[in-house]
């Protein structure tokens, strides 16, 4: 066996470790507990709100805008992070050229806002 | 750990998301197999990366993965307007073209 | 064995040689001062945004003469950034190109009720990846720019929001773009894993050595697939005649000449430099590519009605030409890469022209029909005076500058001396012959034939569109007359 799957043997035998311990507490609970079902206790946990509908309803197409700005704000965190790790390496060099980056994103931000985008209609 | 590994399986998912493109009808599902094969282009660039022990493959992915979200961005509101207009997000029912 | 630990250098602050990132820095800068412009003023600012966006352009055209003067040619980032003739002479081409397509986007797109300032901000965008991609050798800034391109080019195909065949022209051209940048970076990625690097110039001296093949012929293949989505080559034309005709007429002009041109200079600097020592591999691929499209370009254009259509039909048999020297470039490197961007100038002025004229007649016509065409001396000799260059230029007829890149494409064909080389140059003069067909059949229609409505209106140009035509008609007899262009670009091929 090589040291490779040798390796991932430590984490498939983890994972059934894991897979049994939570099956077990699931399992012993489910034979001493008493099961007596009602109306209200089967219905979905909605925040407290009674649930409307069933479980597959489609999101209003408003959502849709705020999540395409969240992803695109959201990606460019990909630039930033390796930066921010080597902040002192970069100096001001970097810390200029960051600002830069963040202008232009701030300049789309701005953008969306003042375009009425982000008004909820 | 050998790259081939890396290869095959970018290889599959390469495939899978090239199957996807072809076959299916539904616009945000043909955006979502070209997301595979974009991640199969970044598992290759991690593995080359790695294997030539550089940071450019993985500064490459970085910038795939920025550009994907915009493509996708753009594709989705350009879905969203088809559907707008004609209540279908079949890709195969545009055919007021003809090429 | 994989390398377990990515090396860490100490950080030096690269070296930036500011006057040659000038153009770029200059367009981006504008482009952002424009945006906070128009998110000030908002609608009363909204019609001064068209003639802002073109002085832009003028303005980033200021460093690439002066770049041009100072003749020497500049490396950026370790080779990955390069600003020579070749560079420069695109840079100019595409800032003229962007300029003019500003001239003719101004009523067309005040008359129809669409957000225009967004529009002008995106050509922008659209611009500055095409400054980036001329200077760029290296696969990651290739990939970007190329993206800069594209991604504002999906969003402008679909601008007229509520009509239906605008949405489909954008939806075909985002996924097949979208598809073909998937592809090419599939390629690119095995790219980077045979040679190491990303620059193109290590790329091509690790393939003038390598000995994996299979792996390597397939890299060159999903990259090269991936580019002649871009500049629709047959068999990867599909989406450009939908997409011309749905998208808004000064869009298609955008996207016929200056995302095209863009494809090629792409195309141009990974062949050239990043496959120079394996031509026994690209060759034959792009021999078949640029004969398919040519003649499948010009056999399809013959049947059209639809003047836009044809010229998108035209536009690919005409990527097909100027694929041709890249079938021989093994032996004639340099005349490849001068005859290709003389090809690239020509086509950029008279395919601008003819849609210039097309988007002008249709402000009376309000119909892209070739029929429409029919009387047009009576209605409007200007414009049809500059139809006839443009379509004689497009035909290759003497003393038009269509005639001069032709000459190019064919002296460099046989200048190789190879069997290969001769055939092509067989088929491209072939197809010539069917393409001066139906040009001069448009010619017919303007001179001859009746116009279909009848009776006789005057027409007036508007001053824009006439500072567009007047542009491009210079531009095209002038490098027909003076050979002026071959003169900058023998610079270009000079290493």
């Amino acid at each position: 066996m090589s040291a490779f799957l040798r390796d991932y043997l430590i984490v498939i035998l983890f994972a059934l470790l894991a897979c049994g311990v939570v099956g077990g507490f699931i399992g012993l609970g489910a034979i001493f507990r008493p099961n007596r079902p009602t109306a209200g206790k089967v219905q979905n946990y909605e925040s407290g709100v009674d649930p409307v509908g069933d479980g597959w309803s489609q999101s209003q197409i408003r959502y849709y805008i705020f999540a395409l700005l969240f992803v695109m704000f959201d990606v460019e965190a990909v630039f930033i992070f390796p930066w921010a790790t080597q902040l002192e390496t970069f100096g001001y060099f970097g810390l200029v050229e960051m600002v830069i980056f963040i202008f232009i994103l701030a300049l789309g931000l701005v953008y969306a806002w003042r375009k009425g985008v982000l008004r909820w209609v | 750990m050998y790259l081939n590994q890396f290869l095959i399986f970018s290889a599959i998912l390469f495939c899978i998301g090239v199957y996807g493109v072809l076959v299916r009808k539904n616009g945000v599902l043909v955006l979502m197999s070209i997301e595979l094969i974009l991640n199969a282009v970044n598992i290759n660039l991690v593995a080359f990366g790695t294997f030539h022990g550089q940071a450019a493959g993985q500064v490459f992915a970085l910038f795939v993965i920025a550009v994907a979200a915009a493509e996708v961005g753009v594709g989705l509101a350009i879905v969203l307007l088809i559907y707008r207009n004609r209540r279908s997000i079949d890709v195969s029912e545009a055919d007021l073209l003809k090429g | 064995m994989l390398a377990q630990a990515v090396e860490v250098s100490e950080f030096v602050r690269p070296h930036i040689d500011w006057h040659a990132f000038a153009p770029e820095l200059i367009l981006l800068a504008w482009g952002a001062l424009v945006t906070v412009i128009d998110l000030i003023g908002l609608e009363k600012t909204r019609r001064y945004i068209p003639g802002l966006t073109g002085i832009g352009f003028l303005l980033a055209m200021i460093p690439v003469l002066t770049l041009w003067n100072d003749g020497s040619t500049r490396v950026l980032f370790d080779g990955a950034y390069v600003v020579d003739e070749y560079a420069l002479v695109l840079k100019g081409l595409f800032l003229i190109t962007g300029y003019v397509v500003v001239l003719f986007s101004t009523y067309y797109m005040a008359d129809g009720d669409y957000y225009d300032s967004e529009y002008y901000q995106l050509i922008a965008a659209s611009l500055l990846g095409m400054l980036v991609m001329t200077s760029a050798r290296d696969l990651i800034s290739i990939f970007v720019a190329l993206e800069l391109i594209s991604i504002p080019a999906y969003l402008m195909a679909a601008w007229r929001k509520r009509d239906l065949k605008s949405n489909e022209a954008g939806l075909k051209y985002m996924l097949m773009g979208v598809f073909a940048s998937a592809i090419m970076l599939y390629g690119m990625s095995l790219l980077y894993g045979v040679a190491g690097d990303t620059r193109l110039s290590v790329i091509g001296e690790a393939f003038t050595v390598s000995e994996s093949k299979p792996l390597f012929t397939l890299a060159v293949l999903f990259t090269i697939i991936g580019f002649a989505f871009k500049i629709s080559a047959v068999p990867f034309h599909t989406w450009a005649p939908d997409t011309y005709e749905g998208a808004p007429t000064p869009l298609t002009a955008f996207l016929a000449v200056a995302s095209k041109t863009a494809g090629f200079v792409a195309l141009v600097s990974i062949i050239l430099e990043g496959f120079s020592g394996q031509a026994e591999v690209v060759e034959p691929f792009m021999w078949i590519l640029s004969a398919v499209t040519m003649t499948v370009g010009n056999l399809i254009a013959l049947k059209q009605t639809n003047i836009v259509r044809m010229l998108a039909y035209s536009g690919i048999a005409q990527a097909g030409y100027m694929m041709a020297p890249l079938a021989v470039y093994g032996t004639v490197s340099d005349a490849a890469r001068s005859s290709i961007v003389t090809y690239l100038v020509i086509y950029a002025a008279m395919n601008l022209g003819a849609f210039t004229v097309v988007i002008a007649a249709a402000r009376r016509t309000k119909s892209g029909e070739v029929a429409s065409f029919g009387g047009m001396i009576n209605w409007s000799p200007g414009l049809m005076a500059a139809m006839t260059v443009f379509l004689f230029s497009l035909a290759g007829i003497p003393p038009m500058g269509g005639w001069l890149a032709k000459w190019q494409i064919f002296s460099a064909l046989l200048e190789a001396d190879r069997n290969t080389g001769v055939a092509l140059a067989i088929v491209a003069a072939v197809n010539s012959v069917i393409a001066a067909y139906y040009y001069l059949n448009i010619a017919k229609q303007m001179w001859f034939l009746p116009s279909p409505e009848g009776e006789f209106r005057p027409f007036k140009v508007p001053a824009a569109l006439t500072a567009a035509l007047v542009i491009t008609v210079v531009l095209t007899i002038g490098m027909g007359v003076t050979g002026f262009v071959p003169e900058i670009t023998e610079f270009v091929a000079a290493p």
